[in-house]
């Protein structure tokens, strides 16, 4: 039986931070001349690339109902360790690229089955590993270190035809991710799960196999962003992935998933993704003060929580 | 959700192993402490360890009523560090604006702490994220407010009269404050309706809210303790360092959080205690004490910090599971 998409909104209209998206992309054509050039909005999707792919790695955790707040010292840590890699074995790229994604989902594998292990809440588990991971980088290094490979500098800065490559692969990944959690029998359960794991268990979904596997994919995720920051740095940043969590957490949220999950909209969270990389670029544009735009930064995190409210708190669950 | 292990009276219908635990594992580590190092037992030394624990321990004791309340606050560190710059730049060198600098650490420490709550409780949003925004937006103001740059001179008389020793120049003043703050919460916590009323919520937000009693005050009023708490542990932090920086509460959100959990207080909310948050403090410093004895760097001890966090939970919630009580969430 093909499972109907619950994700999917019943009439299909664009998700309300599209609207949001418009009015500021009119603002910034209006006032500032800058931001109309093309070679601006290639630099907006440029830099945007990394959030996309670590917000739609999370769009899996949160659908399921979860939340994995290691992913931004997992950038961190894969973008080191590829830089070494990439400088200690030049002409493996391949080799090394492989190497890292697996590190990244093995890690990913080890939070969702220490999850599944401890019993613990997906909150502290991941916020521990946060902190056990920043141990790890600087146990590694405490300033940049390695070079990355050139063809992973192509990967996060060429164009192909115009178009950015980081371009194609959010792209790749967002119909993944859209196949995974929208179209596949996959997501259908584990959207169950984020809506009831008490129901989805007493149905007889296999939930320990359904974290390990959300986990293994955010770890993947995080991988994946990890080498095209590399490519963008050039060089191993220890902070490189410093907060990255919190930001893949506001534009899944912004997009239109709750964070009790059972609901998802890949469209919604590209667009929040855009929405933030418009914002910043305008700010930067409109060269407000580095200090300023953090606490705008910060507000909008408490804006975008807010906004997520959901309004069937009524009901019981 | 069973309401076996709701507290009716605080700390005592507990099961009494969650409560000792982090009394032996204090005293376990202190005993290895003292076998890998004689001078550990020396007296001075012992109170260095506590003067050091100050600042962490103060904001611990705050950040306790909100995790007793099933919230969180990942703002103390940025609050901590606002508090600090505050401090220096009101005080700006002169004797005369001494108590205004205090006072005004502690109202910024409030004020942000009231923030939290009323957004929180009105909200009615994750605690989680909302600190962790409000601890970026802090951050961000504290940058503003310094443009990058360590400024503002403490007052003279404030670091020498907190970093003096009395009795005999045995007792730091800091070790004092700690004490004075622990026992501040003791008492709020055991000793009013407030205190009370944390447990209550903690263990079951929807029966408070049915039993009538004011949930949306008491959450806010925690947010403020907790603030107001870690306000004060800045204070603290200038008096040791004296220098403002200008983010010198960086990542401490991270031990503050580790010494509650090792503390016995949950993420699940209403059990744990204030004197549990102390141990647990100690037990974090003599941890990471040891591992500098040790000659680990400090990115170990980084890591042997999240993993307590991890096991510290994981042993949490096993025992809870065990005794019958509410499991993690």
């Amino acid at each position: 039986m093909r499972p109907p998409a619950i994700g999917a909104p019943l009439i299909p209209g664009l998700p309300r931070i599209y609207w949001a998206l418009a009015a500021l992309v009119l603002a910034g054509i209006v006032s500032v001349p800058q931001f109309r050039t093309l070679s601006n909005l290639a630099n907006v999707l440029d830099q945007s690339s990394t959030l996309a792919i670590l917000a739609l790695g999370q769009a899996f955790v949160i659908a399921g109902g979860m939340i994995d707040l290691s992913v931004g010292q997992l950038v961190g840590l894969i973008t080191v360790v590829a830089c070494m890699l990439f400088e200690a074995f030049p002409g493996m790229t391949l080799a090394v690229v492989a190497g890292c994604l697996a590190l990244a989902a093995l890690i990913g594998l080890i939070n969702g089955e220490l999850i599944n292990r401890l019993r613990m809440s997906p909150l502290i588990l991941t916020f521990g590993m946060l902190s056990v991971l920043q141990g790890c980088i600087f146990m590694l290094t405490d300033r940049s270190i390695g070079q990355a490979a050139p063809s992973i500098g192509f990967l996060a800065n060429g164009r192909i035809l115009g178009i950015p490559v980081s371009l194609l692969l959010v792209v790749a990944v967002a119909v993944a991710t859209w196949y995974g959690l929208q179209r596949s029998i996959f997501g259908w359960h584990l959207l169950a799960m984020g809506n009831s794991p008490d129901s989805a268990r007493k149905a007889g979904l296999n939930l320990f196999s359904l974290t390990r596997i959300t986990y293994l994919v955010s770890g993947l995720c995080a991988g994946l962003a990890a080498l095209l920051v590399a490519g963008r740095l050039g060089t191993g940043f220890p902070n490189a992935g410093n907060g990255l969590e919190l930001d893949a957490i506001v534009a899944v949220v912004l997009g239109g998933t709750p964070l009790k999950g059972g609901k998802v909209s890949v469209a919604g969270i590209l667009g929040a993704v855009l929405f933030l990389g418009v914002l910043s670029n305008l700010l930067n544009l409109l060269q407000v003060p580095a200090f300023t735009q953090i606490v705008v930064k910060g507000l909008i995190v408490i804006l975008a929580i807010l906004a997520d409210r959901p309004r069937r708190l009524a009901q019981p669950a | 959700m069973s309401a076996v292990a709701s507290p009716a009276r605080p700390g005592f219908s507990l099961p009494s192993l969650d409560k000792a635990a982090v009394w032996i594992v204090l005293a376990v580590l202190l005993l290895l402490a003292g076998l890998a190092s004689d001078a550990f037992f020396k007296l001075n030394y012992l109170t260095n360890l506590v003067r050091q624990a100050a600042p962490v321990g103060i904001a611990a004791v705050g950040v306790t009523f909100v995790m007793l309340l099933r919230g969180v606050d990942l703002s103390v560190g940025a609050i901590v560090s606002m508090s600090a710059v505050v401090c220096a730049l009101v005080m700006d060198g002169k004797p005369e604006n001494l108590w205004l600098g205090v006072a005004a650490a502690s109202a910024c420490g409030a004020a942000i702490g009231l923030a939290n709550g009323l957004v929180i409780a009105h909200g009615k949003v994750s605690a989680f994220i909302v600190t962790l925004g409000m601890s970026i937006v802090v951050y961000g103001l504290v940058q503003m407010g310094t443009g990058g740059t360590a400024r503002g001179i403490v007052s003279p008389g404030f670091r020498e009269v907190l970093n003096s020793r009395i009795f005999g120049n045995v007792l730091p003043v800091l070790v004092i404050c700690l004490l004075a703050a622990v026992a501040i919460g003791i008492f709020l916590q055991s000793r009013t309706r407030f205190g009370r009323g944390v447990y209550l919520v903690g263990a079951n937000p929807e029966a408070a809210r049915l039993a009538g009693l004011p949930v949306t005050r008491i959450t806010v009023v925690a947010y403020i303790v907790s603030g107001l708490f870690a306000g004060l542990g800045g204070l603290a932090l200038l008096a040791r360092t004296g220098v403002s920086g200008t983010n010198p509460g960086a990542g401490m959100e991270f031990d503050v959080l580790a010494a509650v959990v090792l503390g016995g207080t949950t993420f699940a909310g209403g059990r744990g205690s204030v004197g549990g948050t102390f141990a647990g403090v100690m037990v974090l410093f003599i941890a990471l004490n040891l591992a500098n004895v040790a000659g680990l760097p400090f990115a170990a001890q980084l890591t042997i910090k999240g993993l307590i966090i991890i096991a510290a939970s994981a042993a949490h919630s096993w025992i809870g599971s065990r005794g019958g009580g509410r499991s993690q969430q």
